[in-house]
This record gives structure tokens, sequence and C-alpha cells, in this order.
């Protein structure tokens, strides 16, 4: 079943983490984000690490929520890891052929593997703990800036938000077409590759059909409404930031400074 | 009742496709709905039913003649969203209509367009959501609700509105007998209790018999109007034009034609009181 695929990845709950401002949460994660990479020896990496940890702890969602998004990406993790391995120069430890790894390889491959794991940890809080629709609230408001250079933000966060609320109802509509076209005897197991996807054009063609159907009726129901773009439009759900995003981004500071001063006191890591 | 909606002498044509003749979906129609009242506007696919919907909130603009809506002319750009929020309407799919992936954040659409101050819009949004029934479904997704409950969900988005009139174009052509009932109810009791005008557009018969005035439409004319009992008591012309009647007054029609001088009944109490008249009285005992 088509329907069963998790959308979004949001879970809802009760943690500080959930009720905090989306838009401080969007600019923190992202702060640490970029001192996950600012980050030049251990102990620097170890204070956005920690923060990473701290909110994984303070979301509340169960860890086997977090250890699925990083089974996802162990691939790429120890692709680039053992790449890494080969790189940087130090004591040789091993010689194999006519590569060999050497002691700064071996701290690189651990320094990146550290760096897209939280990475991912990270953006895996702020997904789960931001239900879609506040997302793209957030985003809207982040972006208002960005209005000076005509870019139409009121738009996007408009297309974003009907681009989730139609994705449950195509989907429902792949998974009908899909019985239907079936019950006219398609098959759309078995064969090859390119035979596959070849059957998949009878249930793409009528989904786009229907689709083009669906987005006029929406236009048509939105013109009703009296929408006419952003302009003079209020929300019903004003965004405001409190005492517990204040003291967030109080910490997140100090964090992200104590990680400089490591950086300029203590000898890098990377070779 | 004062006069709330006036089409004068109104035709329409669609842009033709290339190389055919513009067609004329309707043809000098005119029609007033009054302040308060509940109007069913009945007729075939095709009869210019739905186009007149769209005219009476300025969606389309008639190629010849005049709309009104409480004294404004459809035409005037100035008065487009006065006359949209004052005229709601409701279409007949309910999965393609509802804009948010929250209840609620869908009701609220309408008035955040309106610039209604972010207090107000929550006020409207759950006093809308109550008059619906819809007040506990608040946080769920429309994608969830039945097909009922997401046309009920629309009718919420317009009544934040604070609409004078709701024109609902088939809202239960795509509804399950339940979801029918629900939505009928709904429309009902805000005609009553909210004094909202409601036109109702459809092609089920007895949808219309409970209306307090039924127009009927046929190609692109008014074919007959008035009460339901004056409309559906014309059985012979509304036949003529394929048209139905409601079960019973079909019923009571025939026997009539066999020779039992029975009264035209609209429903189905009616017509059992009507047969029953027949009947020998129940010995008791």
């Amino acid at each position: 079943m088509i329907g069963d695929i998790a959308f979004g990845q949001f879970i809802p709950g009760k943690s500080p983490l959930h009720r905090m401002d989306p838009r401080v949460k969007i600019v923190l994660i992202f702060l640490f984000i970029v001192f996950l990479f600012v980050a030049q020896n251990f102990v620097a990496l170890a204070l956005p690490v920690l923060a990473a940890l701290a909110a994984i702890f303070l979301s509340g969602v169960p860890l086997r929520q977090y250890l699925k998004s990083v089974k996802a990406v162990i691939f790429i993790v120890l692709f680039t890891s053992v790449l890494n391995l080969f790189y940087g120069g130090g004591q040789t430890l091993l010689k194999l052929g006519f590569m060999e790894i050497k002691s700064g390889g071996v701290s690189n491959a651990i320094f990146i593997a550290v760096r897209i794991l939280t990475l991912i940890l990270l953006s895996a809080v702020l997904t789960f703990t931001t239900s879609p629709n506040s997302l793209t609230d957030a985003i809207e408001r982040l972006m208002k800036p960005l209005k000076v250079f005509h870019v139409k933000v009121h738009e996007i966060a408009m297309i974003m938000t009907i681009a989730l609320r139609f994705v449950p109802t195509l989907l429902e509509e792949t998974d009908k077409i899909m019985s239907a076209q079936k019950a006219r005897g398609a098959d759309l197991e078995s064969g090859g590759l390119v035979q596959r996807a070849k059957a998949l054009l009878p249930i793409l063609i009528p989904l786009f059909v229907s689709s083009f159907r669906r987005a006029y009726d929406l236009a048509m129901a939105m013109e009703c409404r009296c929408y006419h773009g952003g302009e003079g439009r209020t929300k019903m759900k004003v965004l405001h930031a409190g005492k517990g995003d204040a003291a967030a981004c109080a910490v997140s500071c100090l964090l992200c400074a104590a990680v400089i001063v490591c950086n300029i006191l203590l000898p890098g890591s990377l070779t | 009742m004062s006069e709330f909606i006036s089409a004068q002498d109104v035709s329409f044509a669609y842009d033709p496709e290339e190389g055919q003749a513009p067609r004329n979906v309707l043809e000098g129609v005119s029609m007033r709905i009054r302040r308060g009242e509940f109007v069913a506007l009945l007729g075939h696919n095709g009869c210019g039913k739905s186009t007149m919907a769209k005219l009476f909130n300025a969606m389309l603009l008639p190629t010849g003649g005049k709309v009104f809506v409480d004294g404004m002319d459809t035409v005037d750009e100035a008065v487009l969203y006065e006359i949209r929020r004052r005229v709601g309407l409701v279409l007949q799919n309910p999965d393609n209509q509802l804009v948010a992936s929250v209840v609620e954040e869908d009701v609220a659409f309408g008035p955040e367009n309106l610039g209604v101050p972010p207090e107000e819009i929550r006020r409207r949004v759950d006093e809308a959501l109550k008059a619906v029934e819809m007040y506990d479904f608040r946080l769920n997704a429309p994608y969830k609700l039945s097909g009922g409950q997401k046309q009920r969900v629309a009718i919420a988005g317009i009544i934040a509105m604070q609409p004078d009139c709701i024109v609902l174009d088939e809202p239960t052509a795509m509804l399950d007998p339940r979801g029918r009932s629900e939505v009928l109810r709904t429309i009902h009791r805000l005609n009553r209790e909210q004094g909202i005008t409601i036109v109702l557009i459809t092609h089920y018969m007895d949808e219309a018999v409970q209306a307090d005035r039924v127009i009927v439409m046929d190609d692109g004319n008014v074919l007959t109007e008035g009460t339901p009992r004056e409309v559906f008591s014309q059985v012979e012309l509304l036949k003529k034009h394929q048209l139905d009647v409601p079960q019973a007054t079909e019923l009571t029609y025939r026997l009539r034609g066999m020779g039992f001088p029975m009264p035209c009944t609209l429903n189905e109490e009616e017509c059992v009181e009507a047969l029953a008249a027949y009947l020998p009285p129940v010995q008791a005992g």
C-alpha cells in the first residue's frame, strides 16, 4: 500500500522542543550545522555533538526513530569515511600495496563520520518536532526579507502548503488508478526495469490528467474565498518566540562561541 | 423579504473552442433570490445551473444582461471581493476545495485572505466549525475525513467569511446517503438559525422538495418556478423536459391517472396519508 509511506516524519508531542518557535528552531539547527563544519578539532566538534544529543533527549521522540533515520544514510557515512582514511598525513599505520593509512587519515575519517551523523540527527530533530505546516509558516516568515529582491515568498510558501495538503490525496488516487489498471490486466510487477517503467505510463497519465483537473478546481475554490495573493493577508496563528526560545538561543550562542575559542586555543585535528 | 441577488436577462457563452461558433449556455435568464430564502435550482446536466452559480459570485461575468448582488453590479471590479465574501460558493468535489492540511487552518483561509485580525479569525473559525458540528475535528487532516465531513468543513470555510448567502453547486453529488443528509441538515440549520440565504443547486428532487422555492432550468432558460408544491404539481411539464419528480409525487400522479382523485404529494408522509384515506379503517381487535 503506497499510503503507508511515512511522510513529513512529524511525530506529534508536547516536549519543550515541540513547543519552540519553528523559526528559532530552524535558525538554531542551521547554526549548529554550520558550526559542525567550523569546528577544527575534536574538542570543538564535541560541542555541537553534545548540543545535538541534548536536543534528541529533550525532543522526547523514541530513539529508534533516530536510529531509523541514521540507518538510511549509513552507507554514505561509511563510504565517505573509508575514502577519507587514505587522505591525511602523520605516521603510517598500515600499508596496503600502494595505499597507506596514516594516523591523520583515521582522525579525518572519524571526524567526517561524526559530522555527517550529527547533521542527519539535527535535521531529524527539526522534522520530528515541527509539523509541516509550522515549518512552511516559519520558512515564509524567515524568507520575508528576500521580498526586497522580488522573491515571491508568499507564493513559494503557498505552493509548499498545497503540495503538503495534496500528497496524501494523490497517493490515494495513485493507489486507485493502480488497482483499476490491474483490474484491466496491467502487469506492474514482472519484467525488467525498462518494461516496468513502461508499465507505469498508464498510471502516470491518468494521474496527471486528474491532477490538472484538481488544480483547476482548487484554483477556483481559492478565488471563491477571495484569495488574491499575499497582499493584505493576515494569519490566524501568529508565531511568537517565548522565554524558552530565548534560553535556547543564549545556550546555542555560548556553545558556538566556545567552538571558536577551542579552534583558536587547541591545535587542529584535521590534516 | 428584500431582494438579494437579481439576474436580469442574463446570457452567457463560454469561450468557444477554435473553429466553433460560441454557443449560449444561458439565454436571457432572469431570476431573483430574496434575502433569507432557501432556493433550490434544479435542472439537467448542462442546463446552465452551474454557470448561474458562478455568475452569482462574479467568478464569471455575464456576456449579456446584468447580475446584481445586494445592489452591486458584479461587473464592477472595485466590489469584486466584497461580492465574493457575501456570496460564498461551495463546489461539488469536497477533495479539491480544501487548501490547508489541517481543518482549522483551512477554515481560516477565507478570513486570512480578507485581512481579518488574528484573534478575530480564531473566534470566527471556532464559531464556524461549531456551526457545522466539526469543532471536534479541528486539528484533523482533511484527507482522513469522510466526504460529508469534508463538505461541512468547506461550508465552515465559507461561513467564516460571514457571508449573506451560500451557493452550493451540487454539494451532495459525490457523497454517500449519510454524507448527503449531514450536509443537508447543516445547510437547513444555517438557513433557519443564522438567516443565511441558501441557493442549493441539485438534481436530487427530494432535496428540492425541502426548499422554500424551486427554480427549474432547462436548456439555458428558466422553465418554471414556485413553491415545491406548485412546481412538482406540473408533472406533465417536467416529464416533457425529461425531469423527474419525487417518487411520492410520481405515485400519486399515476394513481390519479388511473382515476383515483388524489392530491399532489411531495413526501412519503403526505403520500401515506393520501393512500390511507382510501383504505378501509382497521377493525379494532
